[in-house]
């Protein structure tokens, strides 16, 4: 109420507020291995329940200006689009094996398919999102998922590729620009050429780092072959430690180059209404928990991934935050979802996890 | 009283409140915005999860939200609300479940990987149809050829002398498998037989070449109709299939790094079963040789040499060490 007034006073007025994040990596592995063990025990049945409870922390976890995010998927209905996703690959699996050809057959339905199941997705997991009670909505059509995910994906493939930024652009844009918090739209304000520059230099270090492999492979052989004849220990040793930098630490600062480049570029475009999003992932953090989170994966058998993905989650809300103008306390709910049609009633079954 | 925030569902305009539970089944919100004085029934509280905020979700939509946990539990517990979530929520609190429950994931996947999967697969593989199981054993021959097999450059002649040994052993066996046997170049892979699904047997030329006399070569094969007798290939096949599921299943949602490193144990386990395959088959050659009264000694020789042939590891990871299998001669 009060903060509404101030923010009818001084409508100009912008004042940054960020993001946080409460989540440990104690507290997730605990209620992930709980989980896991229920639904060993329930053959399965009980995943549902362990997505929903896991998703519900995750967002309940994340807030801003004092209010958390809530998750409202409700089990039954994850369960409902698994069974529906299983039982679409029984078929697929046991028609093409029966009969191979059939293949060409559910190759086009699949392109088909797919943008029509990640728009349903979609529209599910954002209706699911709300804060301050406040639902999350999505407006793309079919039309649109098709061209953002197939047209322009044709149009990558017969220019070699050299398309490509402007393909993963428009699918960004359609994700985005389709997006609404109650009845405030995002949009999506970055221009299509920071993809273009990120693509391309991201593919320039993924060859330089091919060459580099190529080169260290080949002085290792001659190390080795030397080896045989008594090689100094010290030359073996620092051989593993090229290796180790060039085989290990080059792809993960590429992925971690294109991981911060992408993420940065579509945070940083993104205006919630009359509200700008900032994110400011920096690379050396980022390279920092890649390398820390894969070792400790490793080292424990996997049992370190709880922890790792809390540990990528703070770091990027850290790096976020709202430029708000006026309040935020003015968003409002958009009609009732119920009323539906029974098109969308379908895409309550669907909830495939996808990225931006 | 329980502190919290009121949000009425038409904005996002927060407004301070209070809930109060009543012994008599009521709720009673109280804030500037908005008071309400509504059946506990009738309002929705969700699950608590660590200490992630509580929402109370009327059914207008309007909802109130809270940090305090512990007050609304207790609140709860007061009249007699808890259930299953109740417990949940202290299990996902302690250690000693935490951690008794992965240990419980270890033992239980241990467990289904070393006794469930194999005894599924082997009903899977003997309720298999047999056009599946042909269908299986042809493709395979298929891609073999395709990828690393060559065309058999061994005389006609000296062919159909080593098939017609071979459908004596067959008629001799006549187990209802519709046995084959294939010859082909090894190249890369070198002295070697296979057996895959359906009665196929595959023999390479150097394997023929490498044996003395032809009795060893019935030793071979004698192991491999050991392999086609006890279905190993299919039940590999869909051993590997039901570890794989599993794998999802466990580590769905788990990162790739974690799989791969989770993959070692299964790898490991598989290259066991494939280790008691191999003796099974080891065991059915010796018994053969016995009811044909051929000597024993055929199968170690030609185990030796092919020990000697092959010193690469792969070998030695899905077959027990050669000394446990067969008195080599000095």
């Amino acid at each position: 109420m009060n903060e509404a007034s101030t923010a009818a006073a001084a409508p100009a007025a912008t004042r940054t507020m960020p993001f946080e994040f409460r989540g440990t990596g104690a507290q997730y592995f605990r209620i992930w291995i709980v989980n896991l063990l229920l639904t060993i025990l329930t053959l399965g049945i009980y995943s549902a329940w362990a997505k929903a409870r896991r998703l519900r922390y995750l967002y309940g976890s994340t807030s801003i200006a004092g209010s958390a995010f809530e998750y409202h998927g409700q089990p039954l209905q994850i369960l409902k689009g698994r069974l529906i996703a299983v039982g679409f690959f029984v078929i697929y699996a046991w028609t093409t094996q029966v009969w191979p050809l059939t293949i060409l057959l559910f190759l086009p339905v699949l392109v088909f398919l797919v943008p029509l199941v990640i728009l349903l997705s979609r529209r599910f997991q954002m209706r699911m999102t709300s804060w301050r009670s406040i639902r999350f909505g999505f407006h793309g059509n079919y039309t649109g998922a098709l061209a953002a995910y197939v047209g322009w994906g044709i149009v990558a493939g017969i220019t070699l590729y050299i398309m490509m930024p402007y393909w993963i652009y428009k699918r960004v844009r359609f994700l985005i620009d389709n997006t609404s918090v109650g009845t405030e739209r995002l949009t999506f304000g970055t221009e299509p050429g920071r993809f273009f520059a990120i693509y391309f230099i991201a593919l320039g270090l993924a060859i330089a780092a091919i060459f580099a492999i190529a080169a260290t492979s080949g002085g290792g052989a001659v190390i080795l072959g030397s080896g045989v004849g008594g090689a100094s220990p010290a030359a073996a040793i620092g051989f593993v430690a090229i290796l180790f930098v060039v085989l290990i630490l080059l792809p993960l600062a590429i992925g971690a180059y294109w991981e911060r480049s992408f993420t940065n570029a579509v945070f940083n475009g993104l205006m919630i209404g009359p509200h700008r999003v900032n994110c400011r992932i920096q690379m050396g953090r980022l390279l920092w928990l890649y390398v820390t989170n894969v070792l400790g994966i490793l080292v424990t058998l996997g049992l370190f991934y709880p922890w790792a993905l809390i540990r990528r989650l703070r770091y990027q809300l850290e790096c976020m935050e709202v430029e708000v103008a006026g309040s935020l306390d003015e968003f409002a709910a958009a009609a009732a979802p119920e009323a539906t049609a029974t098109g969308e009633a379908i895409g309550e079954v669907f909830d495939l996890d996808f990225g931006l | 009283m329980i502190e919290g925030r009121f949000f009425d569902a038409r904005t996002s305009a927060p407004h301070p409140a209070q809930v109060d539970i009543g012994a008599d089944g009521v709720l009673r919100l109280v804030s500037a915005a908005d008071m309400r004085q509504v059946a506990l029934a009738s309002v929705r509280i969700s699950d608590r999860i660590a200490d992630i905020p509580r929402r109370f979700e009327f059914e207008d939509g309007a909802t109130f939200e809270t940090a305090h946990n512990d007050a609304v539990d207790a609140a709860l517990d007061a009249v007699g609300r808890g259930g299953f979530a109740r417990r949940l929520v202290r299990w996902e609190r302690l250690w000693t479940v935490a951690l008794a429950s992965l240990a419980a994931v270890v033992v239980i996947s241990f467990l289904f990987v070393k006794f469930g999967v194999p005894a599924l697969a082997n009903v899977g593989a003997h309720v298999m149809p047999p056009s599946v199981d042909a269908k299986i054993g042809s493709e395979g021959l298929e891609l073999l050829d395709r990828t690393m097999l060559r065309p058999s450059k061994l005389p006609e002649a000296r062919q159909a002398e080593i098939r017609s040994r071979f459908e004596h052993m067959a008629e001799s066996v006549n187990d209802g498998h519709e046995y084959r046997l294939e010859f082909r170049r090894g190249g890369k892979i070198g002295a070697n037989a296979f057996a895959l699904p359906s009665g196929i047997i595959v023999m390479t030329d150097e394997l023929v070449k490498l044996a003395h006399h032809d009795e060893e070569i019935d030793a071979v094969l004698a192991h491999e109709v050991g392999h086609v007798r006890g279905r190993h290939a299919l039940r590999i096949l869909l051993q590997n299939a039901g570890v794989a599921a599993l794998a999802v299943a466990v580590l769905g949602d788990v990162g790739s790094a974690s799989s791969l490193a989770a993959a070692v144990p299964v790898i490991l386990v598989q290259a066991k079963h494939s280790r008691d395959f191999e003796r099974e088959a080891d065991a059915y050659a010796r018994e053969w040789l016995r009811a044909e009264g051929l000597p024993e000694t055929a199968f170690d020789d030609m185990l030796c040499r092919l020990a000697k042939e092959d010193d690469d590891l792969t070998y030695l990871s899905t077959h027990p060490p050669v000394g446990e299998r067969a008195n080599c001669r000095k």
